[in-house]
């Protein structure tokens, strides 16, 4: 007998579905047949690996951090380019070399201008 | 192919990129005066227009991806002159704060100008859309304080990057029909391939983007409130540029790349493919744009409206097809850029000494400064389409193609749907005139400031071009239609 090429699959799938619903609806029935009804302050808290919680979750934050944001941005896709660039870098002639060059000294030129502007000062 | 073949020829936009690096540069130094960034600006774009007129007669790089040929020479330059101008109106903008960073910004826009038309194959011709996109929402919204300009930013942000992510969508099924990106290659693969509902997906989606930029309806809702809420020079450059730019390269995508697609738009007889979807646009600007400037009290506004008429005018070019049609098409969008930049200019001016932009503000104008008022009467008359300006010969050789092109003279239902919105468009330009002329003076203009020179020398130009095009055509029309060739 032949199974289908992705009856693999799909017992996949079933096990992947029934591993996380399982406990959820273990724990549920534990909680309708066993659990007696005391709620209190501390069994209402949110649990924060142990510690107590201090305040609220919906805070205000320095929306300034913002700037810090996009600068980043500058060297995450920088990143993104040199290091491909600097895997092949044995087997790349003299223009390749040169372009990659003009690619950081725009990056550069975008950093030196944002400090230059005062974007790296922290805003009060 | 070494990288030195590909600088020398992609010279020119390297040079306005390094202008614009320095133009930054500049800005941060304390030398960094309006003056001293509007003369650097101004020598570089100079300098790439020489740049440009010193390229190989034709070259094509890898596919396509950057092409060389009379045709990209001659609307580099073009594009170049529009920014020239722009930067020109831009140095006596008080609302621009940074003024090193605002300049830079339209180069690079520019560069994407320049990609633009530039290009033969879909993915190079994105990025460059997405480059002049990014740089346009950026001066849109530059002046940070004025609710308009943030308004108008954000509308044109997400209409804009919805539009591209249509496009890019529409690329990559077409890319997945042809296997290739490039203009040459697709128009190949597709004239062997049935017309599918996929590829007709795909062609769709292509065009929602480049009918966003060309702001014809139903794709035309940013245009009012950009023109309104923009920075001049930015509304300017939007108007101008970008509408060039994106005419040149949707002609290149229709008539080459997707000619096998076209169909046909004739009233008797229509065929499915890309030309009834244009002559749908086409009907719609032109309807939508006249009728609802008509009921405009603000000049940009209104000037916006106008402009999504003028886009569908334009597209009958296109429509026609043939070599005539796309020159006609050239023609009349670069004519109309010119215009749009002058009526700009004077719009900056007025604006200047009344604080508005409002139909009144213009009241008493030819009493006031009547040069400013006859240059704008130019322009106006131009836009309307009345002899012997440039609008009017435009506007007949656009036209004229439309009506020549097809059997039987299928496309006489939009010529004479473009003809009878001319005859409105005339009667919201008078009012404009009628208003600068006869009106009375209102109580609210203050004292004259100092003109700006640079931008009354602008105008000036601008409107002797106007004049000069439209006396005598043919040099420019030679030009294109031996680019064309």
């Amino acid at each position: 007998m032949s199974l289908h090429p992705y009856f693999e699959i799909v017992v996949f799938v079933g096990v992947a579905l029934i591993f996380p619903v399982m406990p959820l609806i273990l724990a549920w029935m534990w909680r309708r047949f066993f659990q007696p009804p005391k709620p209190g302050a501390a069994k209402n808290a949110t649990y924060e690996c142990g510690m107590e919680s201090l305040g609220e979750a919906q805070i205000q934050f320095r929306s300034q951090y913002y700037l810090y944001a996009i600068i980043f941005l500058i060297f995450d896709v920088e990143a993104v380019f040199l290091v491909p660039f600097a895997v092949a870098f044995t087997g790349l002639p003299v223009g390749a070399f040169l372009s990659i060059l003009v690619f950081l000294l725009l990056l550069i030129e975008g950093l030196v201008w944002a400090w230059g502007k005062g974007c790296l000062n922290w805003a009060k | 192919m070494s990288y030195f073949d590909l600088l020398r020829l992609a010279w020119p936009e390297a040079s306005i990129v390094l202008t614009a690096l320095v133009v930054l540069a500049i800005g941060l130094t304390n030398r960094g005066t309006r003056p001293a960034i509007t003369l650097l600006a101004m020598v570089g774009i100079a300098l790439a227009i020489k740049n440009v007129l010193r390229l190989p007669h034709d070259a094509i790089l890898f596919n396509g991806m950057l092409v060389i040929s009379p045709l990209t020479s001659l609307f580099k330059i073009v594009s170049l002159a529009l920014a020239f101008f722009t930067v020109a109106l831009a140095q006596s903008e008080s609302s621009l704060r940074h003024y090193a960073e605002y300049i830079a910004i339209l180069l690079l826009a520019c560069v994407g100008l320049m990609l633009l038309v530039g290009s033969e194959e879909l993915l190079t011709i994105f990025i460059g859309l997405e480059l002049l996109g990014l740089s346009l929402y950026v001066l849109t919204a530059f002046d940070k304080i004025d609710i308009y300009s943030a308004e108008a930013g954000l509308k044109y942000f997400l209409f804009g990057s919805t539009a591209s992510a249509f496009t890019l969508f529409g690329i990559s099924l077409v890319y997945g029909m042809a296997g290739s990106t490039s203009l040459a290659v697709l128009a190949q693969k597709l004239s062997v391939t049935n017309a599918q509902p996929l590829l007709a997906a795909g062609i769709v989606m292509t065009l929602i983007g480049f009918a966003f930029k060309i702001a014809a309806a139903p794709f035309h809702l940013w245009a009012p409130d950009v023109y309104q809420g923009a920075p001049i020079p930015s509304a300017a450059f939007i108007a101008s540029g970008s509408k060039v730019a994106s005419f040149v390269v949707l002609g290149k995508i229709l008539l080459v790349g997707f000619d096998s697609a076209r169909g046909s738009s004739d009233w008797h007889a229509m065929i499915a493919g890309w030309s009834p979807i244009i002559s749908l646009l086409a009907a719609m600007s032109i309807l939508l744009g006249n009728f609802v400037a008509l009921a405009q009290t603000n000049v940009r506004r209104l000037l916006a409206y106008s402009a999504v008429a003028h886009g569908g005018y334009t597209l009958l070019g296109l429509l026609a097809g043939d070599r005539d049609g796309f020159s006609a098409t050239l023609f009349y969008t670069t004519i109309y850029a010119l215009t749009l930049l002058g009526a700009f200019g004077v719009i900056a001016l007025v604006r200047r000494e009344t604080g508005g932009d409002d139909l009144q503000n213009f009241a008493g104008l030819g009493q006031r400064s009547p040069l400013l008022a006859v240059c704008m009467s130019i322009f106006l008359l131009s836009l309307a389409g009345l002899p012997p300006l440039a609008g009017f010969f435009g506007k007949f050789y656009l036209f004229s193609s439309a009506f020549r092109a097809g059997a039987n003279h299928g496309l006489l239902w939009l010529v004479a749907l473009a003809l009878f919105g001319s005859l409105i468009s005339l009667y919201y330009y008078l009012i404009v005139l009628k208003v600068i002329f006869l009106d009375e003076r209102s109580t609210t203009a203050t004292a004259p400031a100092a003109r700006p020179m640079l931008v009354e020398v602008a105008t000036g130009v601008l409107a002797a071009l106007v004049l000069l095009f439209g006396v005598d055509p043919s040099g420019l029309v030679a030009r294109i239609v031996a680019a064309l060739a």
